[in-house]
């Protein structure tokens, strides 16, 4: 937008010389923030806390709750299935941050040569699998899993025989299955980030290293990598933040009506919350599932931001 | 003003425009729309196929009792359970009559006596005589602390349905076949490997450790049991311990007689259709599913007896189960109480469910009705009713404990890895098999105990 | 020359095998949705002694004709996009605001709001279902629109992205001269911030649209009318515990996709530049 010239340009210069701060009236930033407090402090603030509560204690409904203050974490850390689901929900996390953002990242490096045609087509079809949603891919994908008539394995056993056809995707290997349907799901996302990134990086600089006599790779150490290190923590969080809160992908790809929570070999830790929660009535237990992970996730959080404020600062 | 403002069309994408127009145009249809005005009584189901097979008698009794009517509501099943709970023990608004099945309503005898919330039958049904009318054992699952919450909606016997085309033209006659060992020595012939790979591609019967269905009708035709009659876990008794054994040496090795076959999905269909399974365990509600997805089966298959796990033994199962229950805060629990009675009682619905699903009623008077002799085509002329009703009076007890849920899950965790150890240390029979099934169940328990122990509500 | 030339070919193939490899979920649903019986149904291709054959005769719109003669289906449809529409713009609205308030505006609380904020993004959904339900009952919000919508409408998610997107491309100078000028606090935001921050608006619009769109476990458990349930609901009660008609699932999913893919070719690139808008020099 432009400012057109304005014969206040003096008192501008004039002003501008004193400080950075612009007089406003003192209402105006609650006026606009006033809405979302309003809205996140009764439907969200409220509850948390409510929970927070509710983890200290046993509860049966309103009328039947006892406090029992820190039993219900002794007991989580005491439940092996919490931590098979600590484990699988690592290793999905894992598997998202090591396997699907380098492909992403990949994939951003491909679509980035210049000069490269139908790149709007390519980005559209990566793109997709974000759009149509997890119910959809879950669905699909038991589909595509299944032992013996699944695609894959169809597939797979007609081009080696040797391949198990009854190879149990969904079942003993539930978590690279999990990780491999997210792939498809987000790596089209992720890959708009650093793609974005990459083509913010200033052509400039990378044409003056290669006048330097800097090779392709030196190019990309020293002069892409720097650039696209912010977005890169921002997605890396990201996705750690959603892989440690993974629910629905495993909740609707793993389960059928003879099985109607999914397993240790599958279980992720809000998945465990929801069953223990709903399966033993157990309010207070579930908020205490919780809680540990939005500490957990906190702690990631503060972690990120100080390792990135760390290196912008260095 | 000096400063030029953006025109404001332009101010927001077309997009966010397109947006607009749509939440505009919504609004307007949603709120003249508006809700469907319901005075009645509601009656929550959570099954599709109960909900189109009750509309004839709901509609029936709304233009007979105008004064009471009933509204029918069609409740997914996790939602149902919610929210049931959250009406139990905080009073959210639900139902006044509930029809539910054994995963929800067992979790509805978790608290203290006063949070559950149906309404106690047992003296209605004791004095009306209905104790006798339906078949007393299907009222197992529904009764807690000797207080019976609802009106049974099934028997659900199990029996084994098997491809005869396929055996019978291999010349093998299942009619003397009893027992377990039988059975698999005498489909072991069948197994073949049709595409090379050095591995069958056909097994005699549908099952798997992770199959809810499996591992519990088989230990529940055995005579296990998760909990005892005091509602103490019972898991690692020396009879479950030998029970899960034995059908470990039917999943694992490389003899296994049994393969994973998905229940209602395509590929476990599939695998029924092209005779990669033989066998399956067959609960009367699955004959309806069957004949609807798979047609191609009609006049291949029969039905039979289970084999027993001992000459002479139990040869039927139960699994699943669905009741009708009235909610305590229902204000007028006599008409709802007519209702339940009217609809569950009726021989109408017994024909008709019957004719849609395959569930026989456990309502004993109606088992004289014909259509229950009516040979099946699909099961080549046999007259599958009756095969079900023969095993009505063997039909194990179902249990009503509100742990029952967690022990399924854990016993399931045991058999995976039971089926785990077997293949990896190569032991596949039975004897060689106990003392780690053993092992395994007593964790199991171990874990249901915990959890019965920090319960702090509930007082058996 | 001829080596860029290769590497250009290169690119491209590696390209068009990853893109394949996406499609083929797609393909697969499109399949079914047509197939007799949905994905139970025969296979439409075999492999034949002489190659693939197409069962043409199997191939069939009866699926969508059965989804569309469902009871509420038109109508969940419907509650979709009012629910999705309305609480998009709702959230984009509340979250510009916010977003503005805490990048614009040195304010005391602003750091512990900020902080708050960023807090928030961390919070499990399923944390809030039980505790959530019962306050909604107890505030006579259950069963209403304004029960899903409005809980939807503070988005914690979104007051960040436009904080980011306002720190990014709103100057303060250019704030600072409209105040100078006169202008009232309401004509800048709506007139000269709301422009610049035109691509997060279309990103953060697609992004809520298609949370909402596709959330089943929050509708179920705020209503209780079928009447009112969503499309990703009604499709998801196509599930019956005892029997699964998947053809009917899965023409459903197809008609669930269908407007969410033609929302996102609108708002395509303000989608991807407003998001990235938000993460560069985040």
């Amino acid at each position: 937008m432009s400012v057109p010239a304005s014969t206040n340009t003096p008192t501008i210069a004039h002003k501008r010389a004193r400080g950075p701060v612009r007089p406003f009236p003192g209402w105006a930033p609650w006026i606009f923030i006033a809405p979302f407090l309003i809205i996140f402090g009764t439907f969200i603030l409220w509850p948390l806390l409510k929970s927070l509560l509710l983890s200290l204690e046993y509860s049966y409904g309103p009328a039947h709750t006892v406090f029992v203050g820190l039993r219900n974490y002794r007991l989580i850390l005491g439940d092996p299935l919490f931590w098979a689901a600590v484990r699988n929900t690592c290793i999905f996390a894992a598997g998202s941050v090591f396997l699907q953002l380098p492909l992403a990242f990949g994939l951003a490096m491909l679509l980035n040569r210049r000069g490269l045609r139908w790149r709007a087509v390519y980005r559209l079809i990566f793109f997709a699998p974000y759009l149509v949603g997890l119910v959809f891919a879950s669905l699909i994908f038991s589909f595509i899993f299944e032992k013996r008539t699944g695609l894959i394995n169809r597939t797979l056993h007609n081009l080696l025989p040797a391949w198990n056809p009854e190879f149990p995707w969904l079942q003993e290997y539930a978590v690279i299955t999990l990780i491999l349907v997210a792939l498809w799901l987000y790596v089209g996302l992720n890959m708009v980030y650093f793609l974005a990134a990459l083509q913010h990086v200033s052509s400039d600089l990378l044409d003056a290293a290669s006048i330097d006599g800097a090779g392709p790779w030196q190019r990309f150490r020293q002069v892409i990598l720097p650039e696209i290190l912010p977005v890169g923590s921002f997605v890396v969080m990201l996705s750690i933040i959603g892989s440690l809160q993974l629910f629905e992908l495993p909740w609707v790809l793993l389960t059928n009506p003879t099985q109607p929570v999914p397993d240790e070999r599958g279980i992720t830790i809000v998945v465990y919350l929801y069953q223990t929660g709903f399966i033993t009535s157990d309010l207070g237990y579930a908020s205490a599932v919780g809680w540990l992970l939005a500490v957990v996730l906190m702690g990631i959080a503060v972690a990120q931001r100080r390792i990135v404020g760390a290196r912008e600062n260095a | 003003m000096t400063l030029r403002f953006t025109n404001w069309l332009s101010r927001l994408s077309p997009g966010t425009w397109v947006v607009l127009v749509l939440a505009l145009g919504s609004s307007v249809i949603v709120f003249v729309q508006g809700k469907f005005e319901r005075t009645g009584m509601p009656f929550w189901v959570f099954n599709k196929v109960h909900f189109t097979t009750y509309q004839p008698f709901v509609d029936r009794w709304n233009s007979e009792h105008p004064g009471t009517r009933v509204d029918m509501f069609l409740i997914q099943l996790d939602a149902f359970e919610r929210r049931l709970l959250s009406g139990f023990t905080a009073g959210t608004p639900i139902g006044e009559i509930l029809e539910t099945e054994r995963r929800v309503a067992t979790r509805t005898f978790l608290g203290p006596e006063e949070t559950v919330g149906f309404v106690d039958l047992a003296d209605r049904l004791r004095d009306e005589g209905l104790l006798e009318t339906i078949n007393r054992p299907s009222f197992a699952p529904w009764t807690s602390r000797g207080r019976i919450y609802g009106i049974p909606h099934d028997v659900h016997p199990m029996v084994l349905c098997y491809r005869a085309d396929l055996i019978e033209a291999a010349g093998i006659d299942l009619a003397v076949v009893e027992t377990w060992d039988e059975f698999a020595r005498a489909l072991r012939p069948l197994m073949k490997d049709f595409d090379g790979d050095g591995r069958p591609d056909r097994f005699p019967l549908a099952g798997w450790p992770s199959n809810h269905l499996f591992v519990e009708s088989l230990l529940r035709q055995g005579g296990g049991r998760y909990f005892d009659e005091d509602g103490r876990p019972e898991i690692d008794s020396d009879l479950n311990a030998r029970l899960l054994a034995t059908i470990t040496t039917w999943t694992a090795g490389p003899d296994r007689i049994c393969t994973d076959v998905p229940e209602q999905v395509a590929s476990g269909n599939q695998m029924r259709r092209d005779g990669t399974v033989l066998c399956q365990l067959m609960p009367d509600w699955m004959v309806g599913q069957w004949k609807r997805d798979l047609p191609e089966l009609a006049g291949k298959v029969k039905l039979m007896p289970l084999p027993a796990f001992t000459p002479g033994g139990r040869r039927t199962s139960v699994w699943g189960g669905t009741m009708l229950g009235i909610a305590r805060n229902a204000p007028d629990f006599e008409s709802a109480w007519a209702f339940a009675k009217a609809l569950y009682l009726s021989p109408e619905l017994a024909e008709v469910t019957f004719r849609g699903t395959g569930i026989i009623t456990p309502v004993k008077s109606h088992w004289v009705l014909p259509v229950f002799s009516e040979p099946d085509p699909f099961f080549c002329g046999q007259p599958a009713g009756r095969l079900f009703i023969e095993q009505a009076p063997d039909v194990p007890v179902r249990s009503s404990s509100p742990f029952e849920r967690l022990a399924l899950e854990r016993v399931k965790v045991a058999a995976i890895a039971l089926r785990a150890y077997a293949n990896r240390e190569g032991k596949f029979t039975t004897e060689a098999l106990i003392p780690e099934a053993k092992r395994l169940l007593g964790i199991a328990r171990g874990e249901v105990q915990s959890h019965i122990d920090r319960n702090l509500f509930l007082d058996s | 020359m001829r080596y860029s030339r290769l590497l250009l070919a290169g690119n491209h193939a590696l390209l068009m095998v990853f893109a394949l490899l996406m499609l083929v979920p797609f393909g697969y649903m499109f399949l079914s949705a047509f197939r007799v019986g949905g994905d139970n149904g025969p296979a439409l291709f075999e492999w034949s002694a002489h190659g693939p054959d197409v069962h043409w005769e199997y191939i069939t719109p009866a699926n969508f004709i059965r989804l569309f003669e469902e009871p509420h289906i038109v109508r969940a449809l419907l509650n979709s996009i009012f629910l999705s529409s309305v609480t998009s713009l709702g959230a984009t609205l509340v979250a510009a605001m916010g977003g503005y308030a805490l990048s614009k505006f040195p304010f005391r609380g602003r750091e512990p709001l900020t902080a708050l904020v960023l807090g928030a993004l961390v919070i499990p959904a399923p944390l809030l279902i039980a505790p959530g339900y019962q306050w909604l009952y107890q505030l006579n919000l259950l069963d209403t629109y304004s029960g899903m919508i409005i809980p939807a409408i503070g988005s914690a998610f979104g007051v960040f992205l436009f904080r980011q997107a306002m720190i990014n491309s709103v100057p303060d100078d250019l704030i600072a001269a409209a105040r100078i000028d006169g202008a009232g606090e309401m004509h800048i935001f709506f007139g000269l911030v709301v422009p610049l921050v035109r691509p997060m608006i279309g990103a953060f619009l697609m992004i809520m649209f298609l949370g909402v769109w596709n959330n089943f476990i929050t509708p179920q458990v705020v209503m209780q009318s079928p009447e009112m349930f969503p499309l990703s609901v009604a499709i998801n009660n196509l599930r019956g515990l005892y029997g699964t008609d998947s053809g009917l699932i899965i023409a459903g999913t197809f008609v669930s996709v269908a407007p969410v893919l033609c929302l996102f070719l609108l708002l395509q690139r303000e989608f991807i530049s407003g998001l990235t808008s938000g993460a560069l020099k985040g």
